[in-house]
């Protein structure tokens, strides 16, 4: 075994973060300590994932496992496990807190505020993706929701408040009828069993009555749908995306979009397999609108930022399609693609905010000639354009080529139209790199090229970008397992030692 | 009374004799500050008295039911009113607060909320209402230079009058039709139908409506804005924890060994519970005052308890006393937010007042946030729990239409908790001057702030005491 089993890893994972924020609210006096707390707090944390990563993606089942009792009257455990799945999200969500703390570098007013909140995030989405408990999930998933909020009404742009506020009351919405759906779970597991637990090992024995599935699934389905978010109730993206600071943009579209789609695979589908099946056509239909409808209004977008949202909803759209094909090749396609679209749309949000700040506008028409007057940053921002409109070679390729596949071979139809929104998503990217980095310079003063801090987060972003794009078995590796186990059904690999 | 009777009674005693103490005291030494550190000492000490104090089950002239559940809230109501006395060093010395009656008011209140909590017959039940309620239409009047006060104060003294003349009617046709006043014999039903006699039915809802009163549910709230805006912030703090809170312990030990669902009582806590949530949401979606919204928000937070109460049985009553104490530290916190930031002669209240406030004054501005979003029930703080244990229970006893309409509730009310939240980080600096907290103020948010954060993370422990001491 490796030296660090006996520590609990995965708590360290979720409360590192949480205590270097409250760190960098204490040490306020202490000039630009918070920064220093923030990027060393997450290099830690990315530091312990990769090394995980590492040691740790080669093998099977559980990875790691932690539970304890916590609230005895409700049955209420502290469990947190991670297989390969957890693994593969968690190292993408350190990886981007890094590139989140390095573009806000500078931030003001109130960077130690600033900085707590993202490390209160980190906090947040690790225990997401670690958290095997329903209750303990819920927790952590209406945890992120505060800090965020905070981040976009503080630090957004013009319409932040509105931004901020329907963000919120968007997810939280979806969030209370789930919570109803997993108390109403629980007890009709516990009058089955006489064992009231909200562990999902035990919650997904149970049996539910067909019609009672549904309006549980349903109620855990549109909390995830909000997040992903899935066509109809899309909405509060496009404003929450523009409007947030730069970091918020990344870990929003990098990370959270992705606690949607882990929700529904981790949770949404092993507790109701049933529906769920069912549901799949219904999937595909959302997310085919969603790729065209989004495409669609991409392409009318004038403020880049917005455009990159809208980008967002119609790659989320592929990742559900991926699901809704319900073979290995698409799943595995649907979560290799939820990578993907963390890295380049992280970094294109972070080229924009670099963009935003020489340029002081976002608007395509008031840019252009970026691509002589700042050559660098042109390259980089072309490079990431052409990943993101789906280049062979680089890696948002691999991963729609792989929902392709899969769905092709079992619902042509959907792979056809689907084979649709890519040429769909060159022209809305083409158009936004026309625009940005080609035609007359705007304006004459002289801009400063790619400083040292950018270039140290977008030339680990673009190498990801090639290795993904090149050689994405290293990341696929780990998730064959926990996806070979959800298309059977079970959800859940033998543990030696066994689930409590 | 026996020498045994009066032994359990003890936490009681200890505030009487406390508050009797500073009202004479107070002729003598008007030191304001002095006078209301002793009512701190007197209120703890009740409190340790209970804590360290066990007479087992003992039934009191037939009055109050001395065990457990009344040494649950003999801890809660000193505790609570220690802390509205904490809160008032600088406040009540700004307005010329006379400390003598001040502190032995507040004692008095709370001897009051002890009795009603113990109250094991519909006398003792009026009793312990009336003493406190006398006390508080004086506290709430109680800054004599105030216009709002006095005009809060009469709203409170002509409703409480309304309501305390339903609950004696309702009283005594209760006890016309049953012949006893004593609460296990009143909610008995009749044999022959399984029915509640008419005259026993009419009783109830005379009472009940007395009691919709003194909760301010819909359609009984129209007072509580008023009079949350116009009484001093402390007292307003008392008033929705305290005196709300002990008239809850009183209807679960009242309705407890109700079958309530049998009975056309369920109906209309239905349709108070719905009214109260909704109505109240939607009043306080308007109100641009920080104390008039939390008027609202606890009229919204009362259709919740009762929907805890119909749902009954174990898991309600634990949902509604758990409720019951993280209500009491977040809304007396969120109330002495507002003390903090009053100065000598005004109460900040309108949401401008708080602008910038959140990097102005950090520790307050954090303290309120953590309130509202505890109000609003969104993890991990301690209202997330209480509301969880709630709808835990509503759904167990298959009340799901009320609990979602308390999730709807939920949904909207966080708009409106949000708003002071926006105003404090997001809306730009003010030029207000700022000011230091006293030690004692702070020391009263962090209290609160760390008893919202731990029963919001760790409530265990809680859990277990409350499932111990039930009925």
């Amino acid at each position: 075994m490796n030296p660090l089993s006996s520590l609990p890893i995965l708590s360290l994972l979720i409360w590192l973060p949480l205590a270097g924020g409250l760190g960098c609210l204490f040490l306020r006096p202490v000039r630009h300590a918070s920064r220093w707390i923030a990027l060393g707090t997450t290099g830690v944390v990315f530091a312990l994932t990769l090394f995980l990563f590492i040691t740790g993606s080669s093998k099977n089942g559980w990875l790691f496992f932690e539970d304890h009792a916590w609230i005895s009257r409700f049955g209420i455990r502290y469990t947190l496990g991670m297989d390969g799945l957890s693994l593969l999200m968690t190292l993408l969500t350190a990886f981007l807190l890094i590139v989140a703390v390095l573009i806000s570098w500078q931030v003001s007013p109130y960077p130690d505020f600033f900085f707590s909140l993202l490390l209160l995030i980190e906090c947040g989405i690790m225990g997401v993706f670690l958290s095997l408990d329903l209750v303990l999930f819920y927790l952590f998933w209406e945890i992120m929701l505060i800090p965020m909020f905070f981040l976009i009404g503080v630090w957004g742009h013009a319409r932040r408040l509105y931004a901020a506020v329907k963000f919120f009351l968007f997810t939280l919405a979806g969030s209370l009828l789930m919570l109803l759906a997993l108390i109403s779970l629980y007890l009709l597991h516990g009058q089955q069993t006489g064992d009231y637990s909200f562990a999902l090992s035990a919650l997904i024995h149970t049996q539910i009555p067909p019609n009672l599935a549904w309006w549980l699934y349903g109620s855990f389905f549109v909390a995830f749908a909000v997040k992903v978010p899935l066509v109809p109730v899309h909405t509060w993206l496009p404003d929450a995306h523009t409007e947030a600071p730069t970091a918020g943009s990344v870990i929003l579209a990098g990370i959270l979009l992705k606690t949607g789609v882990y929700g529904l695979i981790r949770f949404g589908f092993p507790l109701f397999p049933g529906p769920a099946h069912a549901s799949l056509p219904i999937l595909a239909v959302l997310a085919l609108a969603g790729i065209f409808y989004a495409a669609w209004i991409a392409y009318a977008q004038n403020d880049a930022k917005r455009l990159i949202a809208y980008s967002s909803v119609a790659h989320l759209g592929f990742v559900i399609l991926g699901l809704a094909a319900w073979n290995l090749t698409a799943l595995e396609g649907s979560i290799l693609q939820m990578v993907n679209h963390g890295i380049t749309t992280g970094a294109l949000f972070s080229m924009v905010g670099m963009i935003d700040q020489r340029a002081h506008t976002r608007e395509i028409a008031r840019l252009g000639g970026l691509w002589t007057r700042v050559p660098v940053l042109g390259a980089f921002f072309l490079f990431f354009s052409l990943a993101s409109l789906g280049l062979p070679g680089l890696n948002n390729f691999t991963g729609e080529i792989l929902i392709l596949l899969g769905t092709f071979t079992t619902h042509p139809v959907w792979a056809a139209l689907a084979l649709g929104g890519v040429v769909f998503a060159a022209i809305y990217m083409l158009r936004l790199v026309q625009g940005v980095l080609w035609g007359p310079t705007k304006g004459d003063e002289p801009w400063t090229d790619l400083s040292g801090r950018e270039a140290l987060v977008l030339i680990p972003l673009a190498i990801l970008v090639l290795w993904l794009g090149l050689h994405p078995s290293t990341f696929l590796e780990p998730v064959r397992e926990p996806v070979q186990l959800l298309l059977q059904g079970s959800m859940f690999p033998s543990m030696p030692g066994g689930m409590p | 009374m026996t020498w045994s009777d009066l032994y359990a009674l003890l936490p009681v005693l200890v505030l009487i004799f406390g508050s009797t103490v500073l009202l004479m005291a107070g002729a003598w030494r008007a030191a304001f500050s002095t006078m209301v550190a002793y009512g701190i000492l007197f209120s703890l000490a009740a409190a340790a008295t209970a804590v360290f104090h066990t007479p087992g089950s003992h039934d009191v002239a037939g009055f109050f039911l001395i065990g457990g559940y009344s040494r649950f809230f003999s801890i809660l109501w000193p505790i609570v009113a220690a802390l509205t006395l904490t809160i008032s060093f600088r406040y009540g010395a700004d307005r010329g607060f006379s400390g003598g009656e001040y502190a032995a008011l507040i004692l008095f209140a709370c001897a009051g909320m002890v009795l009603l909590s113990s109250a094991s017959s519909l006398v003792s039940l009026f009793l312990g209402l009336e003493t406190f309620t006398l006390a508080l239409y004086i506290l709430i009047a109680f800054h004599k230079g105030s216009p709002l006060g006095a005009e809060a104060g009469l709203k409170y003294l002509v409703m409480g009058g309304v309501a305390t003349g339903l609950l004696a009617f309702g009283i005594a046709l209760i006890f016309a039709a049953t012949g006893t006043f004593h609460i296990s014999e009143v909610s008995i039903l009749d044999a022959s139908n399984g029915q509640f006699h008419a005259v026993t039915l009419f009783g109830w809802g005379m009472l009940l409506a007395g009691i919709g009163f003194k909760i301010s549910l819909v359609p009984f709230h129209l007072w509580t804005p008023d009079v949350y805006q116009g009484a001093p912030s402390p007292v307003a703090g008392l008033l929705a924890t305290g005196s709300k809170g002990a008239v809850f312990a009183a209807l679960v030990f009242l309705l407890g060994n109700l079958q309530l669902s049998r009975t056309p009582l369920a109906n209309l806590l239905w349709v108070l519970s719905a009214a109260s949530m909704l109505i109240g949401t939607l009043c306080a979606l308007r109100q641009n005052n920080l104390k008039r919204m939390l008027a609202y928000s606890s009229v919204v937070h009362m259709g919740y308890l009762l929907l805890a109460l119909l749902a009954g049985g174990t898991s309600g009553h634990t949902a509604i006393l758990f409720y019951l104490v993280a209500y009491a530290f977040v809304n007396l916190g969120a109330f002495a937010v507002v003390t903090v930031f009053s100065s000598c002669a005004t109460e900040p209240q309108s949401y401008e007042d708080f602008k910038g406030a959140g990097y102005r004054q950090p520790l307050a501005a954090a303290a309120l946030l953590v309130f509202v979003l505890s109000l609003a029930g969104i993890p991990p703080t301690a209202g997330f729990m209480g509301k969880f244990a709630i709808f835990y229970a509503a759904i167990e006893t298959g009340y799901t239409g009320l609990a979602l309409i308390g999730i709807l509730s939920s949904l909207v009310s966080l708009y409106y908790y949000l708003r002071p939240v926006i105003i404090m980080y997001m809306s730009g600096d003010s030029n207000t001057p700022s000011f230091s907290m006293m030690a004692s103020e702070k020391s009263v948010l962090i209290l609160c702030l760390i008893a919202t954060l731990i029963l919001g993370v760790y409530p265990g422990p809680l859990f277990d005491v409350i499932t111990g001491i039930l009925p």
